[in-house]
């Protein structure tokens, strides 16, 4: 077998391995403060968990069913949308998800504090503000990082 | 080594196929047909290979022009697929 044909057939590969990282449509402008919003609604939910147990699963039940049915449709508009743990992501894609695993813990302790020294609206606007934030900077990042990887496997 | 490629895998769409395949938890038909420039007929027909040999399985939802298909890499489809390329880069390494 000719090693030009194999080396090929490796570079078909790892464009198609790469294509559900980098082949996406655009996303939504309102993705970021919908899952801040989430997030806060989550947080905010905790306040219902002492006052009214009726309530306080209520809501949750309808916020777990709202990701459920987000993650579908988001699943379903990509057509092929990765997940952590399966497959293996392209090197510029998986050092910008390095970096969100590691901001998640750094969110979660200021959201913490905001809690500790304001209660749970504090907490509920620190977790909306910090997540829509952080979300927007992680979309720039990714997007800046899938042009790369569509550009080294042209 | 050579012995390891799939003859089943080994023709570019369907390599290319079971690469995207491996990378995410399903993929619709019209995601692979976009990134592989192939008619639906021509899709159709290599993704019946790969789930004749147990590398794909395919569900249907809905019914009619509203409905779409979604594929998702078997055990034994990931096995090969990860078997072939090795015997690839082992080719490359060895050439």
């Amino acid at each position: 077998m000719e090693s030009i044909e194999v080396a090929e057939q490796l570079k078909a590969a790892e464009r198609g391995a790469a294509a559900p990282y980098v082949d996406y449509p655009p996303t939504p402008w309102w993705y970021a403060p919908s899952v801040g919003a989430w997030v806060a609604a989550m947080i905010g939910t905790f306040t219902w968990w002492r006052e009214n147990a009726g309530l306080f699963v209520g809501s949750l039940v309808a916020l777990i069913a709202v990701e459920i049915l987000f993650i579908t449709w988001m699943r379903r508009r990509h057509g092929a949308l990765p997940m952590p743990g399966k497959g293996t992501p392209p090197v510029e894609i998986a050092g910008v998800w390095r970096g969100y695993a590691a901001a998640l813990p750094v969110i979660a302790l200021l959201v913490a504090a905001a809690w500790l020294l304001g209660g749970v609206p504090a907490a509920a606007l620190a977790g909306f503000v910090l997540v829509t934030a952080g979300l927007a900077v992680y979309e720039r990042r990714y997007a800046v990082a899938a042009a790369k990887t569509r550009a080294r496997l042209q | 080594m050579i012995d390891d490629l799939d003859p089943v895998i080994h023709v570019p769409k369907r390599l290319a196929a079971m690469a995207v395949l491996a990378n995410a938890p399903s993929v619709s038909f019209r995601f692979l047909k976009d990134h592989l420039r192939l008619t639906e007929s021509d899709l159709s027909k290599q993704m019946s290979t790969l789930e004749s040999a147990g590398y794909v399985s395919a569900a249907k939802d809905g019914h009619g022009r509203g409905s779409s298909t979604t594929y998702r890499i078997t055990k034994a489809g990931q096995h090969a697929y990860e078997r072939h390329c090795a015997a690839l880069r082992a080719l490359i390494g060895g050439s």
